[in-house]
């Protein structure tokens, strides 16, 4: 791990976590509550609508669930590892400022005004779902500003706090909203895995892929800055910029993975942890690295939740939980002597 | 600056081929045949819909249920499709339904759309009152091409109905408090489909009308309202006798509400009276036995 990180080093390491990622994908996609045969899917979809139970399986539901958790899974852990070097602190996770009861918030409005309108395929709920989050982040940092230049403990106390604030009123309009309409965002909150439209899938694809990619650029920056802001400015770095492209761009494609699978939490939490134990802290590693895994974590929960309680579904953050938990803590008495990455 | 201009116009190129590609696919996907429209292979994704179809004979047809679709015993052994909340879609196509019928909630209608859109035929309809019961009975009759059976059950039901309200008569209203969980306290309100079942037994709601259609109360609202009989309906306990005990030993703490003095506290079961399904007369009549006994003495 003490090696120097070359460029040849990097490819291997990502071309066998992307190998790793496409078997995961391919077995996954042949589990399920339904037994479905490759060369049945191999047919195609028949000549009539619904005549091809297997392919339709298969093409319709399977395959887009597997991408979007992989989406999914991929823009939570990275945007998981940049939030932990913005803010220097190792709890911090996609949702520590105030995404998730922005988006919960905004469900919650959508769901109980009862809108029915479309947005390129997109029910009210993924729009105010997206709306909620960014705006809640955007709210964050701007009381974060009020607070000081850029000021770590005052951004995570603004966060902490809207979070608490947001979750009242959602609790509030739990209370006051009829039962049939609450239970339906219960799910939302626990993580809402449902094949999407190619369209979102694609559209998904392009934010979040994208995103990535911006933040790999900026990785060299985020390593100076997890070292502080001094030795930062002293290596010549624009402190300010780094920091407001990586915000952006983490809480966009959080918000985008959000509006498309409701709240799944862990991901963002365990996976840039356990790659920084594995690996190291070396954000051009960890960056890329965290994505494929948080692809294949995701998509392996996602699985397990289609199929432990078969026909029933549990919701996928459940399995996150459940399965996140004991591995992360495996390996952090495994890889202890790692720990000290964050400083 | 130069990557990142390019990493904007790739996904500018990106999100454009997206929107190019989707309007192709959709021109392609409407010209798909549409399905034979007999409806000899069902999916019911709810238990009152699952009795509804049983009731009008069409037990060969059903082929898949949701859990819980335990009336009657037959439907325990038909393939299940998940759960009304969280319905399995994969379950649903395997089954190969020519007909899936849903129910006007959220997650269903979402369920009936996502089937729609590659074809598979849906019946979307509501039961939340005693008519939507009766209307269901009809549209489900004509989508299966049962409108006969289906006419004669909505007529056999009705006249019933009628028959157990001349029984009654004109006789003063029993008000009742319909208790859906004891700890914390939720009752039946005034916009359910109990109350309907309560006044066409003859009684009224002790709970005035609420914001919630099942609200949680305190013990001040349950003194005030001075209910003369209290029912729990038991919601699968292995052991009724037990219920009531406990029931029995809560309400005592009640010492001036009418029901409690008088010892009118039922544990009834909770199959009939939990859904609005054909069993509309029998879910009825449990509850008029309840509040006026005598009447079924003989």
């Amino acid at each position: 791990m003490d090696q120097l990180l070359t460029p040849k080093k990097l490819i291997t390491t990502m071309a066998a976590a992307l190998a790793v990622l496409a078997v995961v994908m391919f077995a996954c996609s042949l589990v399920g509550s339904e037994k479905i045969s490759l060369r049945a899917v191999f047919d195609g979809p028949g000549v009539q609508a619904a005549a091809n139970p297997d392919y339709e399986i298969f093409v319709r539901f399977r395959l887009p669930r597997i991408v979007l958790a992989c989406l999914v899974g991929a823009a939570l852990a990275c945007s998981g590892v940049v939030f932990q070097a913005l803010l220097r602190n190792p709890l911090a996770d996609p949702y520590i400022l105030g995404i998730s009861s922005g988006a919960g918030l905004g469900v919650m409005i959508a769901v109980i005004s009862g809108l029915s309108w479309t947005l390129w395929g997109r029910s009210p709920i993924a729009v105010f779902a997206f709306a909620g989050a960014l705006g809640t982040v955007w709210l964050v940092w701007f009381i974060g500003r009020l607070t000081g230049k850029f000021h770590v403990t005052g951004l995570l106390l603004a966060g902490v706090v809207v979070n608490a604030f947001f979750s009242a009123v959602i609790m509030f309009l739990t209370s006051i909203a009829k039962s049939e309409q609450v239970h339906s965002t219960i799910f939302w909150l626990m993580g809402n895995m449902v094949e999407e439209d190619f369209l979102v899938l694609w559209i998904g694809t392009g934010c979040v892929v994208g995103g990535i990619v911006a933040m790999f650029y900026i990785s060299p920056q985020l390593n100076a800055l997890s070292f502080g802001d001094e030795d930062a400015r002293s290596m010549g770095i624009n402190i300010a910029r780094t920091r407001t492209v990586a915000f952006a761009v983490a809480a966009g494609i959080t918000a985008v993975a959000v509006s498309m699978s409701g709240l799944i939490g862990f991901v963002g939490l365990v996976v840039p942890h356990a790659v920084r134990l594995v690996f190291g802290p070396d954000h051009r590693r960890l960056l890329p690295l965290s994505g494929i895994l948080g692809a294949i974590f995701l998509i392996i929960a996602d699985t397990l939740a289609r199929t432990v309680i078969a026909p029933a579904q549990l919701p996928v953050g459940v399995v996150t939980a459940i399965v996140g938990g004991p591995v992360f803590l495996v390996l952090l008495v495994k890889h202890s002597r790692n720990v000290g990455g964050f400083k | 600056m130069n990557k990142w201009r390019w990493l904007l116009l790739i996904i500018t190129c990106w999100m454009a081929a997206g929107f190019a590609l989707s309007s192709a696919r959709q021109g392609q996907e409407s010209q798909a045949p549409a399905l034979p429209s007999r409806a000899d292979r069902i999916v019911s994704m709810a238990p009152d819909l699952t009795e509804i179809l049983f009731a009008l004979g069409l037990d060969e047809e059903i082929t898949g249920v949701t859990q819980y679709s335990d009336y009657p015993a037959a439907a325990k052994e038909k393939p299940n499709v998940g759960s009304f909340w969280q319905p399995n879609i994969e379950a649903v196509v395997a089954a190969k339904p020519t007909l899936v019928i849903v129910l006007g909630s959220p997650q269903q209608k979402n369920l009936a759309e996502r089937l729609k859109r590659i074809g598979y035929k849906t019946l979307t309809v509501n039961l939340e009152t005693v008519n939507d019961l009766f209307k269901a009975m009809a549209e489900i009759g004509t989508a299966t091409g049962r409108q006969h059976q289906a006419d004669e059950l909505i007529g056999s039901v009705r006249e019933k109905l009628k028959a157990l309200s001349s029984l009654v008569g004109d006789e003063a209203k029993v008000k009742v408090l319909w208790v859906v969980q004891r700890e914390p306290l939720r009752v039946a309100g005034r916009d359910t489909f109990v109350n309907e079942l309560i006044e066409l037994a003859g009684g009224e709601n002790a709970i005035g009308p609420t914001v919630h259609k099942y609200p949680p109360i305190g013990a001040e609202q349950v003194i005030i309202s001075g209910p003369e009989v209290i029912i729990e309906p038991d919601m699968g306990q292995k052991d009724p006798a037990a219920q009531r005990d406990a029931a029995l030993r809560y309400w005592s703490r009640f010492k001036n509400v009418p029901a409690v003095t008088n010892g009118r506290i039922y544990v009834i079961p909770g199959g009939a009276v939990s859904r609005l399904g054909p069993r509309l007369y029998e879910a009825t009549e449990t509850i008029a036995r309840c509040l006026r006994p005598r009447l079924f003495e003989n």
